[in-house]
């Protein structure tokens, strides 16, 4: 499972969402959303809303997966 | 256990300069920062030193910047890019040039902005207007060639930020201490750093409330 951490603060919350409506589950540990899924997790910068200090610095971990892409379009783990 | 932390801020933060007058325009006459203590040194010791001059700004909460003005000193390198303490050549990569610098802290958008105004209208203009994560900042350059930012929180710091800013740095000592150190590494230490302390630390705030 691909799993990507992302800390709970007002900046990072449409990054939460986004990626829940594009497939992703949703949970939290602590202060932290945990994003998962089976297959890739892909999150749509734009559909976020974050400016791009906020996009660039929203990962706090990533397991079981790689980071393939994190521009200024999307940000997508795919399974390691 | 944590050691008590005893510190009280910046005394002073000192750096040299060939341009004593335009220092003093700068800070105190553009900026508005108070001259708040000076030193008149005749040169003494070992190594030849020069007389010198050695004077503070206030940069408020009672912390300073000052100054080394050294009577008959040269220049100490020609480069031109860098400031007057150290100059870099064209192999050095920008982003590594504009790293170090000194950023003040001002209380609100009103006061950022009236810091942008004064040196927009001295010599020394503001060359970025920034918003990073949680804070917006203005930079420029000083006659030495510091680089100054002015910087605002958006929003305050969470007790959560804290808790990150520690996974991150645990994460950073573990990688580091690895050959071959990368961003990818560091999110996958810490990832495992969260799974294994985040829950429990949001349980032991919320124990800390009741």
């Amino acid at each position: 499972m691909t799993a990507l951490y992302v800390l709970d603060v007002p900046e990072n919350t449409t990054v939460a969402k986004v990626a829940a409506e594009f497939g992703a589950s949703v949970g939290k540990i602590g202060p932290y959303f945990e994003i998962t899924a089976d297959g890739s997790i892909v999150i749509d910068r734009r559909a976020t809303g974050c400016r791009h200090a906020v996009w660039y610095s929203c990962i706090a971990g990533v397991s079981g997966g790689t980071i393939v892409q994190h521009d200024k379009n999307a940000l997508q783990v795919d399974p390691a | 256990m944590a050691l008590e932390h005893k510190v009280r801020g910046v005394d002073h933060a000192a750096f040299p300069t060939f341009d004593p007058a335009g220092t003093v325009r700068f800070y105190r006459d553009v900026l508005g920062f108070p001259v708040v203590h000076s030193i008149c040194a005749a040169g003494w010791g070992p190594e030849n030193h020069p007389d010198f001059i050695h004077f503070f700004f206030d940069i408020g909460n009672d912390d300073r910047i000052a100054f080394f003005y050294y009577f008959g000193l040269e220049p100490q390198h020609t480069h031109e890019r860098g400031d007057v303490y150290a100059g870099f050549g064209p192999e050095v990569p920008e982003f590594f040039v504009r790293s170090r610098h000194l950023a003040i802290h001002v209380e609100d958008d009103a006061d950022l902005l009236e810091y942008r105004r004064r040196l927009d209208d001295s010599e020394w203009p503001v060359e970025m207007q920034i918003q990073h994560e949680t804070i917006e900042s203005i930079y420029t350059h000083d006659p030495n060639g510091y680089m100054v930012e002015f910087t605002r929180a958006m929003r305050p710091v969470t007790p959560q930020e804290d808790l990150d800013a520690n996974l991150t740095i645990d994460a950073l000592l573990d990688v580091v201490a690895e050959p071959d150190p990368s961003f990818g590494k560091l999110l996958a230490r810490k990832a495992e750093l969260i799974v294994a302390r985040a829950a429990d630390w949001e349980a032991a705030r919320e124990g800390a409330q009741v």
